[in-house]
Formats: structure tokens, sequence, C-alpha cells
């Protein structure tokens, strides 16, 4: 089977970091460009942290496009930092890349791919979905010729890690993920449900370090502040793989179980604002319009990531 | 010197009322227009567009296609206002000329970004490709020179829903993001549109010019009338786009208000309802200057006039 071709919408990110790492270490797919938006730092720097990323996995042939600095109409999150620390992959420090974004905004960008090669590209939008949505409205072509949406973001049954109700994600431009949830394009939605089942532990992180490679450096590094973050408010000892996930609909399906549902977004501005809710008793009789993960053998893929980072090259 | 003006509209039979003002006055410079969804479909009004440009003689003008879709909520168009073509009962033969190939939202970015405060943006429809710009290029909320906005109901009822006027309520998150947005705004809602009444002794008087232009508002504005008779017990009709584009040059015509002015995102009753903080407590900046008093007769001279000028010119 040819790889999968994929674009990622990133805001790098620990995790975000981590995804490109698992995607460049995978031959089951093919990874044709990153876009990049606000989200767990401001896009500026989460532009800076896509292109240094790739130049350390020696990858800075993969274009990189800007994308959109705000949402579309909630204030900038502000909370990022905490988790992701300053730079926004934690400790790691990369240096500063050499190549430069693509002149095209990234709305355009995915546009101009995505209509090239009509059912060609599966985009995998691991941030806030401004940039997904401007496409849509932008081009309304680009709803029917995208093959497909792999989204981390919402959270069905396993409550909110923003608020009480919502998941980051989608609490960060609610009304973005509402115009995509609505768009009609195949999407497969990797949610808090099972990202919370695959946990990287800093065992895990140290096992890793045995062999001493760049790339188990930079692994630890990068999630030495998100690690702290989930030992200070969750009381665990490692870190929610929740963008890297999304790859295992690619690369290891067999450990997901989905469920298709009618989901829908909070945007009315009240407590609930940015939650996702699906209709899993179809009062609404509405039809489902995603495809949800709702299972995982979380310690096979931790494994599994494990293997592939084993298996990578990078840095120096 | 005149004012360059980029027109953002929905044509729309007061839409085109306001094309015909931009053309027949000398203080303005109509440099594009980029179109809307709202009083009919994209296509439609992009075909309207164009068509009122050639019957003008001013097919030189270039016209963008925008969005095709409010942002977040389900389309919404007004037949029963305008018309199944948008503009009434006027036929109008099918331009020659084509939209340009830019989108309508590239097309301001465009044109605010490459002459840095010189271009005034003036919104007479949803405000879709005004939002979809700013998220795309933030840089044109500081490169504007002014945006005049044709929208919203301050203390005047809602014409749409009782709360909302048609262009907020079709698309309220993209006016949620252009009036939070910084750009210097001037807004002109129903509050003074609706003092302003074309009427048919107006009409009488312009069709004394025999012209296609005379001809062609008689038959759009006879199904606007109609509406206003029927859903508002008006006499004729209101004519709020080109008083919108008037003000770009004769600001006279009203008195305003500097307020902090809001828009109703949260899907309940009041969806779209646009309203001002009069006694800001928490003293906020206000966010826009808005036209709350006018001089009906004022306005009504000026396009008269300026409206059989045009005609007189165009035989």
């Amino acid at each position: 089977m040819p790889p999968t071709r994929i674009i990622i919408d990133t805001d790098p990110g620990v995790d975000d970091a981590l995804t490109i790492l698992l995607a460049l270490a995978s031959p089951e797919i093919k990874l044709e460009a990153l876009t990049t938006v606000h989200g767990n730092t401001h896009v500026d720097i989460t532009t800076r942290n896509a292109l240094a990323v790739l130049e350390f996995l020696h990858a800075e042939n993969i274009p990189v496009a800007k994308g959109c600095s705000l949402p579309l109409l909630v204030p900038l999150h502000k909370s990022g930092d905490a988790v992701h620390g300053k730079s926004g992959i934690g400790n790691a420090n990369l240096p500063d890349p050499k190549a430069t974004p693509v002149e095209t905004h990234a709305i355009d960008y995915l546009i101009e791919r995505v209509l090239a090669e009509p059912n060609e590209i599966s985009i995998f939008p691991i941030a806030p979905l401004t940039n997904i949505a401007l496409a849509i409205r932008k081009e309304p072509r680009f709803a029917e010729t995208v093959k497909e949406l792999v989204i981390m973001g919402g959270s069905l049954r396993a409550g909110g890690n923003i608020t009480p109700a919502a998941e980051f994600n989608i609490h960060a431009d609610p009304h973005a993920a509402h115009i995509v949830f609505h768009s009609g394009i195949p999407i497969t939605l990797i949610p808090l449900d099972v990202t919370y089942k695959c946990l990287l532990t800093s065992a895990d992180v140290e096992r890793l370090n045995n062999n001493n490679s760049p790339i188990a450096r930079f692994v630890r590094d990068a999630t030495a502040v998100y690690m702290d973050f989930y030992k200070k408010y969750e009381g665990f000892n490692g870190c929610a793989l929740h963008d890297p996930l999304t790859l295992a609909t690619v690369i290891a399906p067999d450990l997901l179980t989905f469920e298709n549902h009618y989901v829908d977004v909070d945007i009315s501005g009240g407590i609930s604002m940015g939650s996702t809710l699906a209709d899993f008793m179809k009062v609404s009789k509405k039809p489902a319009n995603v495809k949800v993960a709702l299972g995982v053998r979380g310690r096979e893929f931790v494994e599994l990531f494990l293997e592939r980072m084993m298996s990578l090259r990078g840095g120096a | 010197m005149p004012k360059h003006i980029i027109l953002d509209t929905d044509p729309g039979i007061d839409d085109s009322l306001a094309i015909l003002l931009a053309l027949a006055s000398p203080e303005v410079a109509l440099d594009g227009i980029s179109t809307i969804h709202g009083n009919a479909s994209t296509a439609q009004v992009t075909r309207n567009a164009l068509a009122i440009l050639e019957l003008a003689k001013a097919s030189h003008i270039p016209v963008y296609k925008g969005c095709d879709l409010p942002l977040v909520k389900e389309s919404l168009l007004s037949p029963e206002t305008h018309g199944d073509t948008g503009l009434g009962y006027a036929t109008l033969s099918e331009p020659l000329i084509k939209p340009q190939i830019k989108h309508g939202s590239d097309f301001l970015i465009e044109q605010i970004m490459s002459r840095p405060g010189e271009v005034t943006l003036v919104a007479i429809g949803p405000l879709t490709n005004v939002a979809l710009a700013i998220r795309k290029e933030p840089r044109i909320v500081q490169n504007v020179k002014e945006v005049f906005i044709m929208g919203g109901a301050i203390k005047h009822q809602g014409n749409t829903t009782p709360l909302a006027e048609f262009n907020t309520f079709v698309d309220p998150h993209a006016a949620h993001i252009v009036f939070h947005s910084g750009m210097p705004i001037t807004l002109t809602p129903l509050d003074v549109t609706y003092q302003c009444i074309f009427m048919k002794e107006d009409l009488e008087r312009l069709q004394r010019i025999d012209s296609p232009i005379t001809k062609f508002i008689a038959d759009a504005t006879r199904f606007y009338m109609e509406f206003h008779d029927e859903y508002q017990q008006i006499d004729g009709c209101v004519i709020n786009d080109p008083m919108t584009l008037a003000l770009t040059f004769m600001p006279e015509i009203c008195d305003y208000q500097n307020l902090v002015v809001d828009v109703d995102v949260s899907t309940g009753v009041g969806l779209g309802n646009t309203f001002a903080d009069f006694y800001n407590y928490e003293k906020k900046r206000p966010n826009m200057r808005v036209a709350m008093g006018v001089r009906p007769r004022m306005f009504m001279d000026l396009f008269l006039e300026r409206i059989e000028r045009l005609a007189k010119s165009i035989s």
C-alpha cells in the first residue's frame, strides 16, 4: 500500500512535536507539509518550532505554511506556557531554523494542495481549528475535495482539560470547531476519552534514553515541563500522547475502536462553552457527522511510539 | 483628490443604489467591489454587481466574488425583500464582463495593504469577507483608513428578528469579529436609515429623465416598495446602503455618538442583536462612531441630484 499522504495542522507544542517525530518515523505516512496556527503558544513561535523540529529531523524540505494568529471570536488563550513551556516545546533548545515558511498563508496553502489533488490529502488538525474553518468558508470546494480530517480534540465522556467541560483545542476556537464539524467533511475524532489512556511515563522516557540518541534526549527535554505539569495537576508521573495518537489511525488502526455519532460543539457562551457533545442516544435524529475513537489499547500505542522513536534519526 | 473606496456588497436593491451613488459622486473613486452572500446568493449578487456596472458604463471597475456562506450560522437570503434575483422587478441583461479570479477577502487585504492609510472600506452586506480578511491578515486593521458599515439597530427595533437587523443577523459572528477588531468604524444602523424614506414622489422625479438608470431604479424599487408596504406599512422604501455610502463624503448628513457596541452571538432569542452600552460603567473605550441622528432631506436631495446627473449622462 502506498503511504497515506498527510498535512498536519499544528501548534507545536510538546505533543505536536512528538507527532511530527512519529510521522517521520512511520513508513506508512508521507508527511507532505505542516500548517501552523495559534494555540499552545503564539503562531510565530509555533511556526518557528515547526521549522526547527523539521530541521532537527533533517526534513527541512517539508514545507511549512504559517496560519492564523487569533481564534475567530473568543480571546486568545494564554494558558499554554505552564503546559508546554515558554518555548512551546518544554526544555528542548532547538537551534533557530534556517528555513522560512512558504509565502502562502496556511488557509490558501491548504486550499491549493487539496484542490490540486482531490481526495488524495488527509489533514490532521492537532490544534485549534481556525485555519481549517476559514479554508472551508473561503473555498466551498475544499470540503468536497479533502479526503478526510483526523482531529485531536474534544471530550465526549471524559470531562475537559481546560474547563470542567471543554478540551483545549476546541475551547481555544469553538466557532471554528463548529464550522468544521458541520462542514460535511469525513471526520475522525481523537478525543480525550482515548488520549488520556496513552500515557508516556517518566520510566518510558528513561528507557528510551538508555540508547542515548539525540531523539531520545529531545523527547526527554521536550516532555520535561509537560510532565511537571501532569505531576502537579493530575498527580501522575508522565504525560498523555494526545496529538501522536491521531497517527494511530494510519499506523495502528487496530489499537482503536470507533463509533459513529452526531457530535456538536457548544458555542452559546455559557459554562459549557467549547464542550463537545455526542448524541449517544440518538435523540436529535441527526445523522452521524463524526467517527469518534472511544476505545484504545493505550499501552500498546505507547510501546509502538517508543519503538518508532528508537528507529528515528535526528540531530547532529 | 477623491476618496478611494472599496465596496463590499450584496446587491440587493439598495446596494445597487449605493453603487450608482458612488459612480455619480466625484468625491469618491470606486476602486473595486467585493461581493458577499446576503440579499441573494453570492453567485447572483456577483452577477448583479457586474450587470449594474455595465448598465452605468463602468465595467472597468473590477468585481471580486467573496464568501458563499456565513461563518457559523446557516445561510439566510432575503428573496421576499429583494426578489429572487436580488433586484426586484428589474431585468438587467447578462453581463459580458466576468468577476476577477482573486477572492473578495483577498482583494480587501491587497487593496488595504498596498496603500496603507488610503483605502476606505464601505461594507453594506453581511461582514463575512471583512471578518475573514481580518483573521487572515490582522494588519489590515491598522492600515485601513476608515470603515463604514451599514448594519445593526441600536435603539431601533430589528427588521429581521424583533431585535436584529438583517446584515448582523445573517452573520453575527463575522460582525462580532469586525466590531471588536479595532478598525475605525462608522456604523449606519436602522436608527437613522429608517428616517430616510425614498417615496413614490422621489421616484417620479427621477423618472422624468428617460434613461436606463432611471428605468432600472423604477423596476427595482417598485418591488422594494411593495415589500415595505406589505410588511412594514411604510409608503416608499428605506434605502439604507446609499446613505452609508453618502456618509463617506458628506458626514454632516448625520450626528454621531462614540459608543461601545457589541453583537449578541449567544444563540438565544437575541442572536444578531446589536446593542450600545450607553451607561458604560466599565469605562470601555468606544469601538465605533454610530450615526444616531440624521437630516433625511439633506441625504435625499443629494441622492436625487446625483442620480439625476448620472442618468442624464447615460441614455
